[in-house]
Formats: structure tokens, C-alpha cells, sequence
């Protein structure tokens, strides 16, 4: 007792009296209208935020109300850019910047529902897959679209979503990882690169309905490519061997977004409570 | 670095060497930590420093945008 009357002795330490002085929101002997003449018109209201009228007269400025969206649309194009800067002819996408991008649309209150829109040709294994990691382990429903073509690492990030789509034209490219740069021909670098792709193929199989027999026919199926071994598939091909969950647009893809945020409204209101 | 692209490697790595470096510096931006760098007489974003995520979302700051850093 002695200890903490000691506190006392030492004035405004503890107990701890803030300064308060009622203000205007908090004075119970407060009128309704701060000018005390009830004829005059009232020129403050508490507690409600000012419209742009007001702005416009008390600040001279305008705030042109701002209507957001509860879906967030987010761009894959090009190359997805890795640790190297690629040369400037190169359109990319820059996963340092994605991911905290990510970061505050899981946190945002506002966005409810993220919409990823694909037309990459691939790029750098490790960025890709960070950003489909990303993705997969949001909270908020995701759906993807493929435009034009979702090829090597965007096939990760195409079915890292809840739910995919893939237009009638799209195409996406199935086919081994390689190594590039200096490569050393030891059966350490097969080991390596064989290694790297598990990691794709886990991903895939692990986030769609294809199987990871299936997806090593298609990445390792001859004759269809010019250059290289693998698949293209278009479309529907992409639906039938179970890759993507269905053919479809913009339109498509937000009446499914929709649903799915209407779902996880009502899942989060039923834990809430 | 491993490449996982059906684009031949010499069109996307071409001009790798002839590749110009702006040098970067740190500054603020928009009240944002930002590294920046001048390509011809114009600030540009090269990368966000911010620890807010909130940073990222803004319509101003992006890998690229012409900026007016403050310091």
C-alpha cells in the first residue's frame, strides 16, 4: 500500500488526471445550437461529416466523392519479373510491389472480393509462385480470369484462385521447366531442375482438378509444340482436363466473384455470432 | 534465376548488356519512402520502401510513375 502511495507524492505520475476540459460533444449543459440567437441558422453540426457543399464554402476546395468498389481487379501481363530486372522491351509484372499489394487487400475492410485477370507468358519461377501462394492463401474469394494466354508460371497463379475462368480463345502453355544461364551438366542439375518443377506440378494438382499424372502428360507430351515439348491448350481443352473450372468471361467471372462474396458474408456473420 | 516462359530466351533477354543503369536514391514521396532514380531529367519510382501495405494500393505510387520526390 505504502508502495504505491508513494506515486502519489509525485504529482501527475499516478494517479494519472488527464487535463480535460469539456468539449462541445461532451458538455451536457450544451445547447442544440452552438449560436446561442435560436434564429440565426445553425453553422455546426457534431458529429456528421461535412458534405461537399460545406467543403466547398468553409474550405474552398471540393472532394469529389469517391465510390469504391468491393472488388479489387488485379493485372498479371507480361513477364512476371523475378530477382533480375529484364530488359526494358520486356513488358513485366513486379512482384515486390504485388505482394504487400496483397498484404492490404486481405487487411482492407473496403475490398471484398479480388479479381486476378491473366495474360502473362510466364517469367520467373519463384515470383510466380510467390504471388500464386499469395493468392491461395487469402481469406476473401478469389476468382481468376485468363484473356489471352496464361502460359508456364501463370498456370500457378490461374488456379491459385476459388475459382477460375479461362476465355473460349485463351490459351495456356504446359511445358518442362529449364535452366537458363550456366548450367553445369552434372546429374545435380536434373535433380535441380527436377525439383523445380515438382514445386509447379505440387501447386497445380494440389489447387485444381487435374492430376499430377495428367499434368506431367501434358508438360512432357511431344509433337505439339514447335519448339519444345509440352501442350497448349485452348480454352476448353484447359475445362476438360480439369485445369480450369470453366469457359468464360469479365461477365462470368464477376456473377461467380459475387456469389462467392455473398457466401463469405454469411459465413463470417455466422462466426461473429 | 530460373526463366519458366514459352517466349524464346534471347527476345526476352535481349539487350540484357546494353542495359542502361540509373543510379537510386532513397527519398520521399508523396509522404511516402520511396527509392527513385532520374532517366532523362524525370524522377521516377523505381520501388516503395513503406512498410504500409496501404501504400501499395495508392493510384500514385507504383513501380515507374513519374514523381515529384521532396527530399
Amino acid at each position: 500500500m505504502s508502495y504505491y502511495q508513494s506515486f502519489d507524492e509525485v504529482p501527475g505520475l499516478f494517479p494519472y488526471h488527464p487535463p480535460s476540459q469539456p468539449g462541445p460533444e461532451t458538455d451536457p449543459h450544451r445547447t442544440d445550437n452552438p449560436c446561442d440567437d435560436p434564429n440565426t441558422e445553425r453553422n455546426r453540426v457534431v458529429g456528421k461529416a461535412k458534405n461537399t457543399l460545406e467543403t466547398v464554402k468553409e474550405m474552398g476546395t471540393t472532394q469529389v466523392p469517391e465510390i469504391k468498389s468491393n472488388i479489387h481487379c488485379l493485372t498479371i501481363v507480361g513477364q512476371i519479373e523475378g530477382h533480375l530486372v529484364l530488359p526494358p522491351q520486356n513488358k513485366t509484372t513486379k512482384y515486390e510491389h504485388m505482394i504487400p499489394q496483397l498484404v492490404a487487400l486481405e487487411q482492407s475492410t473496403e475490398v471484398e472480393g479480388i479479381v486476378v485477370v491473366l495474360n502473362t507468358v510466364g517469367g520467373d519461377v519463384e515470383a510466380g509462385l510467390a504471388i500464386a501462394e499469395m493468392i491461395s492463401s487469402l481469406s476473401k474469394p478469389t476468382v481468376s480470369v485468363v484473356l489471352g494466354g496464361g502460359h508456364s508460371i501463370g498456370v500457378p497463379i490461374a488456379v491459385a484462385t476459388d475459382y477460375s475462368f479461362i476465355a473460349e480463345t485463351a490459351s495456356m502453355t504446359i511445358h518442362p521447366i529449364r535452366l537458363n544461364g550456366l548450367v553445369i551438366g552434372v546429374p545435380q542439375t536434373y535433380e535441380y531442375l527436377d525439383k523445380m518443377q515438382d514445386r509447379v506440378v505440387r501447386f497445380v494438382t494440389a489447387h485444381s482438378h487435374v492430376t499430377q499424372e495428367k499434368f506431367r502428360e501434358l508438360m512432357f507430351r511431344t509433337g505439339e509444340l514447335a519448339r519444345d515439348i509440352g501442350t497448349v491448350l485452348i480454352g476448353h481443352e484447359a475445362v476438360e482436363c480439369g485445369l480450369i473450372n470453366e469457359v468464360g468471361g469479365v461477365h462470368n467471372a464477376m456473377d461467380k466473384l459475387k456469389s462467392l462474396v455473398e457466401d463469405w458474408k454469411s459465413r463470417n456473420e455466422g462466426i461473429m455470432q | 534465376m530460373i526463366l519458366y516462359t514459352p517466349m524464346q530466351l534471347e527476345l526476352v533477354l535481349a539487350g540484357l548488356e546494353q542495359m542502361k543503369h540509373y543510379p537510386e536514391r532513397k527519398a520521399t514521396v508523396n509522404g511516402v519512402p520511396a527509392l527513385v532514380r532520374n532517366v532523362g531529367g524525370q524522377e521516377e519510382l523505381v520501388q516503395l520502401l513503406s512498410t504500409n501495405p496501404k501504400d501499395y494500393l495508392r493510384m500514385d505510387l507504383y513501380p515507374g510513375a513519374p514523381v515529384i520526390p521532396s527530399r
